[in-house]
């Protein structure tokens, strides 16, 4: 049964707004000059060490310095200073892991779970469902997370992408049949904006904590692990299927969609690794760094 | 008098050539885009799609690979401060490990090609450094942002990093080796690398 309750529209029909108001008063990311006077987007916190690289700043300032124009054109590579740091300085950056033995447990059961329930039945799933529907499912279920993404855009004052997260929504919930097509990327060059929770606490000066590797849900931080329960009442599933039994069904569904997107992707990881775990302990901690500073 | 000039004329255009042959070492995103088109050309070739020719074909990647990537300084890298303790033998003998590994992971990866759609964004150098930005476009529609750092060496940019989604692959492996060599020893980790390869 859905039951949607005016308070819960009211929420969503606030946030829409203040979309649309940033849609219109700051020029969103397809503007084709980025820099306009109202456009805010906060460079988000730079968490990492500062770096010094072999040659004095002095010297690197005569040094010869290319850039090509489409360099600067858009983020989330990654940590792009150009001269790395001496080799002996290079620390190895990390997050704490006090429940390391805990944590490696619930990795080996998380491995079980991949390898003996998610992958058989994603695969099954992969044969009988086309691959362009897969993606059209994944698309649908990303476009029901658009309040997570514009709450959060919001919350870190990025207006722009505030704007353009709602202008994706309406033009995919419509002319992208429900969410099922991607117009907005495709046609309009709009990008999704990965934002959450636990980036938003990490701009705003929220170190990681401590590493939590959950069972079922994977890789976390205590940082992120507030964010999921934060963003837990953006997800309009949880309003519009409240019977636990049928809301997992449902997540349960969207995970197997989605891993059947990317079998082999784990097993070259695990395969490329020495240590599994820690591998996947740095990476995430890599990837969550390099999306808080986008 | 007309023969000396020529003569002359002839000899400005060879030193002019030969100079700016020492000084151009070519864009360091020519030089990514060169290896991909490469590459792409190798997995894409219908005489070496054929099972058996699996040998052949991986040996003309790594070969297309080994132009570009600098695994000397790659795992130096992942290594760290551990390096400096190494003996040369020790040296050698890791970075070979090293390249064998790298060589079955990123094979296994680059063999899965299926038409991605490869986009260079831009690159920027720094004196002796640089890096560039690659997108992929996979056929699920999502996008992967990959950067190179590449440095000059002899006059040619190699790659010694690649991130991907802003991970990055040598940071990777040092806290993996790093958490090996402070836990137990070199021996363990040289051990660890050794089953890994297979050998």
């Amino acid at each position: 049964m859905v039951i949607v309750r005016w308070r819960h529209c009211k929420i969503a029909v606030a946030v829409l707004l203040m979309g649309l108001v940033g849609a219109i008063f700051f020029k969103p990311c397809w503007a084709e000059d980025g820099t306009g006077a109202f456009c805010l987007i906060p460079d988000g916190l730079d968490l990492s060490n500062p770096t010094c690289g072999p040659e004095s700043p002095i010297v690197l300032a005569q040094a010869e310095t290319k850039t090509s124009s489409d360099f600067e054109s858009d983020s989330g590579w990654g940590d792009e200073s150009v001269v790395p740091a001496e080799m002996e300085e290079e620390k190895v950056r990390g997050i704490s892991d006090p429940l390391e033995p805990i944590n490696r447990i619930f990795f080996a059961f998380n491995d079980k779970l991949y390898f003996w329930l998610l992958k058989p039945v994603a695969k099954g799933y992969s044969k009988v469902v086309p691959e362009p529907a897969r993606v059209g499912v994944r698309n649908f279920f990303s476009n029901l997370l658009t309040p997570i993404r514009l709450v959060n855009c919001l919350l870190q004052g990025k207006f722009k992408s505030a704007g353009t997260e709602t202008l994706r929504f309406i033009i995919n919930s419509t002319v992208g049949f429900l969410g099922f097509q991607d117009v907005a990327k495709q046609e309009g060059h709009l990008e999704r904006q990965e934002e959450d929770l636990g980036q938003s606490l990490g701009v705003y000066g929220l170190g990681p904590g401590i590493y939590i590797n959950w069972p079922i849900f994977g890789p976390s931080s205590f940082r992120d692990t507030v964010g999921m329960f934060g963003d837990f009442f953006l997800d309009p599933i949880n309003y519009a299927v409240t019977r636990t039994k049928y809301n997992m069904a449902v997540k349960g569904y969207d995970k197997v969609n989605k891993t059947s997107l990317t079998l082999g992707d784990y097993e070259s990881l695990k395969k490329a690794a020495l240590d599994p775990y820690v591998a996947v302990r740095d990476a995430y901690f890599q990837y969550r760094r390099n999306l808080i500073k986008k | 008098m007309k023969k000396y000039s020529v003569l002359i004329g002839i000899a400005v255009v060879v030193i002019g050539l030969f100079w700016a042959y020492l000084v151009y070492a070519g864009e360091p995103i020519e030089q990514i885009k060169k290896t991909t088109d490469k590459i792409i050309d190798i997995v894409k070739d219908p005489a070496l799609k054929a099972p058996e020719k699996e040998p052949e074909r991986r040996k003309l990647i790594r070969a297309a690979v080994d132009e570009i990537f600098d695994w000397d300084e790659m795992a130096k890298r992942t290594l760290g401060r551990h390096w400096r303790k190494r003996t040369e033998e020790e040296k050698k003998q890791f970075i070979y490990l090293f390249g064998k590994l790298l060589e079955r992971t990123y094979l296994d990866k680059v063999e899965g090609y299926s038409g991605e759609k490869v986009i260079y964004v831009g690159d920027r150098v720094e004196g002796n450094y640089a890096l560039v930005k690659v997108k992929i476009n996979t056929k699920q529609e999502t996008e992967i942002r990959v950067l190179y750092r590449m440095r000059k060496k002899d006059r040619k940019w190699m790659v010694y990093d690649i991130s991907i989604e802003g991970v990055s692959l040598i940071n990777n492996y040092r806290t993996q080796f790093n958490n090996i060599l402070v836990r137990s020893s070199y021996k363990k980790l040289i051990e660890k690398l050794k089953a890994k390869v297979g050998q």
